[in-house]
């Protein structure tokens, strides 16, 4: 991607520097600035920028009444709030205007470049979710299952699992939110899960509940864990999980028929415990 | 959990389902069954998070889904439980799933996401939820018996 060239539209000189300084620092051009509706047309037009900076409140016509200005005069204009008013009505009249993006002050320089970023090209970061998605979570599983059991792992790479899985027992199953949404499969046999209670409670299961809910306590920890890997990748990945649903019985078929899912079989001591990982690829720029 | 929790969910399958090819959508009862369902046939398994977390199950038995599905496709024969069956019933989960959102939304609760929905098709399979207490709500779909279970917990924002 060439250099991004940006405008940054504040009222405030000290703002407008800072941001300024901020986008040049992660390779941007600052190609104009405006400190208000008098000057923001003609300076658009002049300098013709990518994206452009927006602060809301601004005397005289707001970052509203600007914006709307912006996009009349040029409906494919890319405009990011940059306010520190950051509440969910600010948040809905923005997006029913066609703002693409929203970054609060004071400004996380990464955040800002990253939104940018995701706004000229949406679908680089769904790549790299999919390109990094199951390694992240294999890497996740891998690590609790060492030092949580002291034992190897290693994993298998499934072909993409496009029609059915058949569980092998117990099936978890957490839902992901975020920029992109998605779902994470775990599944084992009761005899694995069984034999891993024994190691971590260094004694024989009670009862299938305590199994099961190890099961659920390792996904959501498998999950929350890949997640916060991710999101330190990117943070406007954004990613939030559900709590686990579990499901107990012998060869239930799971199927994701609008989700393509990446899979793979992590070999344990235990037995294979299967992993499935798949994402929307959604068009969301909003952070 | 708040029994008033599912009245979204009711109004959007109520309001969703005359959309895709129903006659009428029809609770016929409601009860709490714990965090653990027995099932047999398929569910539609979707994930909340917001300010209510958990997960939606709606399920039928084969032979309703089978049914359920061929309603959707405008009456065409489905013998079996093939993958274009299984994107329609899935569909619909998705579909009731992001309008209840919309409902949430109308009564004061916002920012609600769902996740993909995952279908799951099993015999004498057992379900648990993350919640101490899920709502099953019994409908009746044009005849056809459909369970649309709610668990839910609102987390402190």
């Amino acid at each position: 991607m060439s250099v991004i060239r940006v405008m940054v539209v504040d009222d405030s000189f000290f703002s407008r520097t800072l941001i300024a300084e901020t986008l040049r620092s992660g390779g941007c051009e600052v190609v104009g600035e405006s400190d208000s509706f008098d000057s923001l047309l003609e300076t658009y037009n002049n300098c013709k920028p990518d994206i452009v900076t927006m602060d809301i409140v601004m005397p005289g016509a707001d970052g509203f009444e600007c914006s709307r200005a912006l996009l009349l005069n040029d409906p494919s204009a890319k405009i990011i709030l940059v306010s520190s008013m950051k509440d969910e009505e600010t948040e809905a009249e923005a997006k029913r205007i066609g703002i693409a993006g929203y970054v609060q002050k004071p400004v996380d320089g990464e955040l800002l470049i990253n939104v940018i970023k995701n706004i000229l090209s949406p679908d680089a970061l769904y790549e790299q979710l999919i390109e990094l998605g199951l390694d992240i979570f294999n890497e996740a599983l891998a690590q609790n299952i060492t030092r949580m059991t002291k034992t190897p792992i290693s994993f298998v790479t499934m072909d993409t699992f496009e029609t059915k899985y058949v569980s092998q027992g117990i099936t978890t199953v957490i839902g992901i939110i975020g920029r992109h949404s998605g779902s994470m499969i775990m599944d084992l046999s009761i005899e694995a899960a069984d034999k891993m209670v024994e190691v971590l409670l260094r004694r024989p299961s009670k009862n299938r509940e305590e199994v099961l809910a190890m099961v659920a306590e390792l996904a959501n920890i498998v999950a929350g864990v890949a997640c916060s890997m991710l999101n330190k990748k990117d943070k406007t990945y954004s990613l939030r999980v559900s709590p686990p649903s579990v499901f107990y019985s012998t060869n239930t078929e799971i199927i994701s028929p609008n989700l393509k899912m990446q899979a793979s079989y992590a070999q344990t001591t235990f037995g294979p415990i299967f992993l499935g990982i798949g994402f929307k690829k959604g068009a969301a720029s909003w952070i | 959990m708040d029994i008033k929790i599912i009245n979204p969910l009711i109004a959007s399958f109520t309001e969703i389902l005359p959309q895709i090819g129903f006659q009428s959508a029809e609770k016929q009862s409601i009860s709490l069954v714990g965090s653990t369902l027995n099932y047999d046939g398929v569910l539609v398994h979707i994930s909340l998070v917001g300010i209510l977390k958990g997960a939606i199950i709606i399920g039928m038995s084969l032979d309703s889904a089978k049914h359920f599905a061929s309603k959707m496709m405008m009456g065409m024969t489905v013998a079996e439980f093939d993958s274009l069956a299984q994107s329609a019933i899935s569909e619909m989960g998705n579909m009731v799933c992001a309008n209840a959102c919309t409902q949430f939304s109308k009564a004061g609760i916002s920012g609600l996401d769902i996740s993909p929905p995952l279908l799951l098709i099993g015999r004498n399979g057992q379900a648990t939820l993350p919640v101490p207490q899920t709502i099953a709500i019994n409908f009746l779909v044009d005849n056809i018996e459909v369970k649309v279970y709610v668990g839910l917990i609102q987390v402190k924002s």
